[in-house]
């Protein structure tokens, strides 16, 4: 079964790789202007790795690296086409099985009104990425459309939002998933260096959760497998709708002046959408906490 | 299309309501405008200052928001502070540690505007069809409606030409002079204190302004920069919004 709606095999490798290729090779010949080359490192603590609750949500600490380079190319005097390759691995301590390596490209049409202090900038986008794990059953191909807008509020404050459609195609049918979320950011620059931002995000269609067998578990789940990340554990994966609500806060420190240093904490709510109505509510529920700490730079 | 001097944004009415109903004298007000600033508009005739932050003295006295700056003045700012202003069709972005002079153009001259940059760090926008000087320690920048973004210190001056024509001169070598015709921030220059003869001038590094910061003093004196999307790589890296 293909829920995604998107096969792999129509999608295979270009897309993914399209726009890292298209960044290196197509800069010079035509009037593009390409953006400096971003390196992130980051420290992640979750304390809820497999999406579960109770005694079968695990902590781990993961360690992350994130390259990337983009291109400008102007469309009109207002338009713009911005295209950005990136490549990066999460490294999990304890639960090695959802370790992976990503490589991927995105591509945005993005539109200015003026030049105005205050104009919004409006976006259409579409990314995809092929992630490969050292597990099996969550390899894949991600993807991600939608649009966004980026509006100056006052010389202090900056509101990023965007609605977008996400889609993850799996190698089993459980990490096939589809879901439409909602977010919005507030960056508040109180200073030059320093920059605090909230965020929050409405998410809405398919999670996957791993733990042990529970019956409002089983009764819930669209799909389920044995999921090989957690073999040792027993655990399944499970694919059921949800209700998801995130927050973000976070805190860039810039220092020098290609570099900086970002602290965030990230809680995230999940809730079925339709729970069975057997056994425990609570098995099928979830909270995450994260806190991450990474270090960019630009060069 | 509005007929001059009649207010086409709602937000600026409400900041020049704000403004005559003295609001921004209170301390609540000024705190809040510190902390989370303004809608930035074209600032009303009469007003120089748009913002001030730490310690900011012209002619030696204190500035708030209500002080004015003309020809004449001098300018200073304490190393955490920073002062945006405007001077007939000219604005800055003082930063902190630095001091200029404002000086007055002899009245035969076809200068406009006269700015000794002694110390420190200034972000400019200069209207069209008014000729600049900018001189620093080591440099004498002529500006024809450009933004330019310049640091003195006595061993060198940096300085970018964010757009428009900048002809630049090294004061201690007079072989060293170049004119720098830019579209956005093209070629950064340092101006040396004491480089080789005809080799004082070098090619630097973008620094320490953005297009975001341009775009707000532009707006202060009515106009828009050329360029419409701001770089986001003239901004300390941070992560991509979640």
């Amino acid at each position: 079964m293909r829920r995604a709606g998107i096969t792999r095999s129509g999608l295979r490798a270009g897309c993914a790789a399209a726009a890292l290729a298209f960044t290196c090779g197509f800069a010079h010949a035509v009037d593009v202007e390409l953006s400096a080359t971003r390196i992130e490192a980051s420290y992640t603590s979750d304390n809820n790795v497999t999406r579960s609750s109770g005694a079968d949500a695990l902590r781990d600490r993961i360690l992350g690296l994130r390259v990337s380079k983009g291109l400008m190319m102007p469309v009109s005097t207002r338009t713009r086409a911005v295209f950005q390759g990136f490549a990066g691995a999460e490294k999990f301590q304890t639960y090695t099985g959802l370790s992976h390596n990503f490589i991927g490209g995105q591509g945005d049409i993005q539109f200015r009104s003026s030049a105005e202090f205050a104009a919004a900038t409006y976006g259409a986008f579409f990314r995809t990425q092929v992630e490969y794990y050292d597990s099996d059953l969550r390899d894949g191909y991600r993807y991600a459309y939608g649009l966004t807008v980026l509006k100056p509020i006052t010389d202090r404050m900056q509101f990023f939002g965007a609605i977008q459609q996400n889609i993850s195609d799996g190698k089993s049918v459980v990490f096939d998933t589809q879901s439409t979320s909602l977010r919005g950011n507030l960056d508040w620059s109180p200073g030059r260096s320093d920059t605090l931002y909230l965020g929050a995000e409405y998410r809405r269609g398919d999670i996957v959760s791993s733990g042990t067998q529970s019956l409002a578990r089983v009764n819930t789940a669209d799909a389920l497998v044995q999921d090989d990340a957690f073999t040792d554990k027993g655990y399944s994966a499970y694919r059921f709708q949800a209700n998801t609500g995130l927050m973000t806060l976070g805190y860039n420190h810039a220092f020098a002046e290609r570099h900086s240093l970002d602290i965030s904490w990230r809680y995230a709510r999940s809730k079925p959408l339709h729970p069975s109505g057997y056994g425990s509510a609570s098995d099928v529920r979830y909270t995450v906490s994260q806190l991450s700490l990474a270090y960019l730079m630009r060069f | 299309m509005r007929p001059f001097g009649v207010l086409d944004d709602p937000r600026r009415r409400i900041l020049i309501q704000a403004l005559a109903a003295g609001f921004f004298s209170t301390p609540w007000g000024v705190a809040a405008q510190s902390l989370f600033g303004a809608a930035p508009g074209r600032l009303p005739s009469g007003q120089s200052i748009y913002r001030t932050s730490g310690r900011v003295l012209v002619n030696s006295q204190l500035a708030t928001v209500a002080t004015r700056i003309a020809p004449g003045d001098t300018v200073e700012t304490s190393p955490d502070g920073e002062l945006v202003f405007v001077l007939a069709e000219e604005a800055f972005i003082l930063r902190g540690g630095s001091r200029v002079v404002i000086e007055k153009p002899p009245a035969n001259s076809p200068l406009k505007t006269a700015l000794r940059l002694a110390t420190g760090k200034l972000l400019s926008v200069f209207g069209r069809g008014r000729p600049t000087r900018i001189a620093t320690a080591t440099a004498t920048i002529g500006v024809r409606g450009t933004g330019v973004y310049v640091e003195s210190d006595p061993a060198q001056t940096y300085l970018c030409t964010c757009y428009g024509v900048a002809d630049i001169s090294a004061t201690n070598d007079p072989l060293s002079t170049e004119t720098v015709s830019a579209t956005h921030h093209d070629k950064p220059l340092y101006i040396l204190a004491k480089g080789k003869t005809g080799a004082s001038i070098r090619r630097a590094p973008f620094i320490n302004h953005t297009d975001q910061e341009l775009m707000l003093i532009e707006t202060l004196v009515g106009r828009t920069p050329p360029f419409v999307f701001p770089m986001d790589d003239y901004n300390a890296p941070r992560r991509d919004y979640p």
